[in-house]
C-alpha cells in the first residue's frame, strides 16, 4: 500500500469514525423496529443495561423515545458530518492543490464532533432525555412532566460542542478556500456578497461590485462553489440550532439551582419557526448544494467528459442558496396558526423551487453520462446513480408531503421519516458516501479494491434494504401510521417486520463493504490509522 | 484532479467543452428540460390546490361558517373531548388547546387511516373546520409526540358522524 499522507490519515478516521457511527444508528433502528413489534422485546437487554444507569429502571416508553432522541443525532452528527469533514478535508485542498489552512482544527474537529454526539446519546441511554431531535417547545424544559434536568443540561452541552465544532469546520473551509481562489484579495463579506448573487445583480442594474469575487466566472471548480455556497446554509444552521440550545441551557440550569423559569415566556410558534428555519438548512440546504457540489465533480471524473451546463449548474447552486432560506414553513402545514400566506408561500410554492434546482441538477449529472457513453459503470458511479436514484424518489416523497393540501393525511406520518427523510439519507446520501469512499481510497493508496465482486453485492444489498425499509413504512403511513407513536402489537406488524428486513440487509451491506475496505486497507493499516504518531516513530527505529 | 481524455475503452474524448457552458446561457436542451419541470410543478400545484382535493374547497376557498364548534382540552397527556355529533356533509370547527406541551389532534378511520389532522400548540388557539363525508364512529388519537406516555393518547369512538 502506498504511503499515506497526512491529510489521507485523517480523511480515513473520519471515514472510519462516520460508518461506526452508521452501524451504531442502524443499531438503534433495528432496536426501535424490535419494539414496536413487541415492546417487551428487549427488557432482558435493558434490565442488564439498567445497571449501568445509575440504578434507574426506566419504563419502555421512555427507553424507545430516548433512543429516538439520540438516533437522528448519531446518523446526521455522526455519520453523515463526519464522512462530509473526512471527504472536504480532502478534496478542498487537492482541487486547490494547497494544504488545508489550519490543519489543528482538523484534529479538532475530528475529536470533538465524535464528543458531541456521545455526550447527546448519553444524555439519552444513561439519562432518558426523550425531548426528540424536534425539541418542540415547551417539551425539553417539561421537567414538571418528568423531563430529567441533568440530561436536559447534558444534551445541550453535546448539542452545543457539535454546532461549534461545524462552525469551526466552516470557518477551515471557508479560510482555505477564500484563501485561493482569487488573485484579488478580498473580504467575507465580499464573499458573502457574490455567494448570494448580489454582485451579479448589481452588474444587471448597471453597477459593479469590485469587492466581491466572481464565484461563477473566475474558475473555480464547481464543486469548491458547491462547498462555498453550502457552507453558508452550515454556518446558519449551526447557529439558530446554537441559539435553540442555549435557551434550553438556560432553563435547564435554572431549574438546577431551583429558580426555575416560565416557558409561556417563549412564543412557541415564534420558536418553531425559527428552529425549523436553522434545522431546514441542512435537510433543503447543504444537504442539497453539498451534494450537487459532489455530483459536479465525481461525474466528470468518473465518465471522462467536462460536466454538462457547468456555468449553468453554479447558478442553480446560487438559487438553491437562495432557496433553502425560504423553505422552512412546509414543517409548519399542520399549525393552524401559521399564517396561510407563509404555508402557501414558503411552505409550499418556495420549496418546489427545489423541484427546479435538483431537476436541473439531476439533468446535469445525467446528460454528462449520457454524453460520455459508452462509460464503464466503476463502483463509484454505480452508487453515484443509486444516489440520483435516491434523491428522485426521495424528493418526490418531500414534495408531496409539503404541499398545503396532501399533507393533511401525511403530515407526522411514517411516510414523512420513511419515504421521505429515510430515503435521501440512506439511499441517496448514504449511496453518495460510498460513491467517494470508493473514489478515494483507490486515489488515496493507489490500489483498487480488492474484491470487486464484493461491490455488487454491496450495492444490491444496500439498495434492495433501504428500498424495502422505506416503502414498507411509506405505505404504513399512507395508510395512517404515525410516526414517533408506539402501537398496540399486531397493529402494524407486517409493514414493520418488512422494514426490519430492509434493515437486515443494509447492515449485511455495511458489513460486505467493510470486509472489502478492510481487505483492501488491510486490518493493520487501519489499526495503525488509530495508533498515535509518536508511538510509530519510536517502534519503527527499533525495528531498523 | 483533471478529467480522463480517454473513454473506458481508450477511445479519445472530446475535451473541447460544449458552447453552452462557456456563459450563462442555456443548452437548448437544458431548456426544454426546464420547461418540462415547470410543466409538472404547475399541474401538481394546480391540482392539489383546486377543489380536487376535498378539503381545499372550504379550507382555501369558500371559508364556510361551521354549524357547530366542540371545544377541545389538552393537558398532561389527556384529551377532555366534549360529546362530538355531527351530520355528514356538514361543516363542523374543531378548537383545541394545550395548557402544557404541543400536541396533535387527528381523527382516523376505525381503519386507522387518517381523515384529518392539526397541530395543538400550547398558548394558543387552534381550529380547524371539517366536513365529514362519511357516517360512522371515529377515533381521535394525538398526532404528535408530547412524551414517552404519548402512544397513549387514543380516545375510541370520540366522534359520531350520522346521516
Amino acid at each position: 500500500m502506498a504511503q499515506l499522507s497526512w491529510q489521507e490519515k485523517w480523511t480515513l478516521r473520519f471515514a472510519v469514525v462516520g460508518l461506526l457511527f452508521l452501524a451504531l444508528s442502524g443499531f438503534e433502528g433495528l432496536l426501535m423496529r424490535t419494539q414496536q413489534i413487541d415492546i417487551d422485546a428487549l427488557k432482558p437487554m435493558e434490565g442488564v443495561l439498567n445497571a449501568v444507569r445509575l440504578g434507574t429502571e426506566p419504563t419502555q416508553e421512555e427507553l424507545f423515545y430516548s433512543m429516538m432522541t439520540a438516533h437522528p443525532i448519531v446518523g446526521i452528527y455522526g455519520f453523515v458530518y463526519m464522512a462530509i469533514m473526512g471527504a472536504f478535508y480532502y478534496l478542498v485542498p487537492f482541487l486547490l492543490k494547497r494544504e488545508v489552512r489550519h490543519k489543528k482544527l482538523e484534529v479538532a474537529n475530528f475529536f470533538l464532533q465524535p464528543i458531541g454526539v456521545m455526550i447527546c446519546w448519553s444524555a439519552g441511554f444513561f439519562g432518558m432525555f426523550h425531548s426528540l431531535y424536534t425539541l418542540y417547545w415547551p417539551l425539553p424544559v417539561a421537567f414538571d412532566r418528568g423531563m430529567p434536568v441533568i440530561s436536559t443540561i447534558a444534551f445541550s452541552v453535546g448539542a452545543a460542542i457539535i454546532m461549534v465544532n461545524i462552525l469551526l469546520f466552516a470557518f477551515n473551509l471557508f479560510s482555505t478556500v477564500l484563501s485561493k481562489s482569487n488573485p484579488q484579495s478580498y473580504s467575507f463579506w465580499g464573499f458573502l456578497r457574490s455567494a448570494f448573487g448580489i454582485n451579479r445583480l448589481l452588474k444587471w442594474l448597471g453597477k459593479e461590485d469590485k469587492g466581491a469575487p466572481n464565484l461563477d466566472h473566475n474558475g473555480l471548480p464547481v464543486f469548491l462553489v458547491a462547498v462555498g455556497r453550502g457552507s453558508i446554509d452550515t454556518v446558519i444552521n449551526a447557529f439558530v440550532l446554537l441559539t435553540a440550545g442555549a435557551l434550553i441551557l438556560v432553563y435547564g440550569l435554572a431549574a438546577l439551582f431551583k429558580a426555575p423559569l416560565d416557558p409561556g415566556a417563549v412564543n412557541a410558534l415564534v420558536y418553531k419557526n425559527w428552529y425549523w428555519w436553522g434545522l431546514d438548512m441542512v435537510a433543503d440546504g447543504n444537504v442539497l448544494i453539498y451534494t450537487a457540489g459532489i455530483w459536479y465533480l465525481l461525474v466528470p471524473l468518473l465518465v471522462g467528459r467536462e460536466l454538462f451546463g457547468a456555468n449553468v449548474v453554479k447558478t442553480v447552486i446560487m438559487v438553491d442558496l437562495l432557496v433553502s432560506m425560504g423553505v422552512w414553513s412546509h414543517h409548519l402545514l399542520g399549525d393552524r396558526p401559521q399564517p396561510g400566506w407563509m404555508k402557501l408561500l414558503s411552505g409550499q410554492f418556495v420549496t418546489w423551487g427545489e423541484f427546479f434546482t435538483m431537476g436541473l441538477t439531476i439533468f446535469a449529472a445525467l446528460m454528462t453520462i449520457w454524453l460520455a457513453r459508452p462509460v464503464k459503470m466503476t463502483p463509484p458511479l454505480k452508487f453515484v446513480l443509486a444516489s440520483i436514484f435516491g434523491f428522485l424518489m426521495g424528493g418526490a416523497a418531500g414534495l408531496t408531503q409539503a404541499n398545503t393540501g396532501l399533507n393533511m393525511v401525511f403530515h407526522n406520518t411514517q411516510w414523512v421519516i420513511a419515504l421521505h427523510a429515510h430515503t435521501f439519507l440512506l439511499t441517496a446520501v448514504g449511496s453518495l458516501v460510498f460513491a467517494v469512499l470508493y473514489t478515494l481510497v483507490p486515489m488515496m493508496i493507489k490500489k483498487e479494491y480488492r474484491f470487486p465482486k464484493l461491490v455488487n453485492v454491496h450495492l444490491v444489498l444496500w439498495l434492495v434494504g433501504a428500498i424495502t425499509n422505506a416503502y414498507a413504512m411509506g405505505m404504513a403511513g399512507m395508510e395512517g401510521m404515525l410516526r414517533r407513536t408506539l402501537y398496540a402489537a399486531g397493529m402494524w406488524d407486517p409493514y414493520v417486520l418488512a422494514a426490519m428486513a430492509g434493515g437486515i440487509l443494509m447492515a449485511l451491506g455495511l458489513v460486505v463493504f467493510l470486509v472489502n475496505v478492510i481487505g483492501t486497507l488491510g486490518l493493520g493499516n487501519v489499526l495503525r490509522l488509530f495508533v498515535p504518531e509518536k508511538w510509530l516513530a519510536k517502534k519503527e527505529p527499533a525495528a531498523a | 484532479m483533471s478529467a480522463k481524455k480517454t473513454t473506458a475503452k481508450g477511445r479519445p474524448r472530446a475535451t473541447t467543452p460544449h458552447k453552452a457552458t462557456e456563459s450563462h446561457r442555456m443548452d437548448p436542451r437544458e431548456k426544454r428540460w426546464l420547461f418540462v419541470l415547470i410543466g409538472v410543478f404547475l399541474a401538481v400545484n394546480i391540482i392539489t390546490l383546486s377543489p380536487a382535493v376535498p378539503w381545499q374547497r372550504w379550507l382555501l376557498w369558500s371559508k364556510p361558517e361551521p354549524a357547530k364548534s366542540f371545544a377541545i382540552e389538552i393537558d398532561d397527556y389527556e384529551f377532555t373531548l366534549p360529546p362530538m355529533e355531527a351530520k355528514v356533509g356538514e361543516y363542523v370547527e374543531f378548537t383545541a388547546t394545550s395548557k402544557d406541551v404541543t400536541y396533535g389532534f387527528g381523527a382516523f378511520r376505525q381503519d386507522g387511516s387518517l381523515v384529518f389532522q392539526m397541530q395543538v400548540l400550547p398558548g394558543m388557539t387552534n381550529s380547524i373546520v371539517w366536513r365529514f363525508d362519511e357516517a360512522g364512529s371515529y377515533d381521535v388519537r394525538s398526532t404528535e409526540y408530547s412524551g414517552p406516555r404519548h402512544s397513549e393518547m387514543l380516545v375510541e369512538d370520540a366522534i359520531t358522524v350520522t346521516q
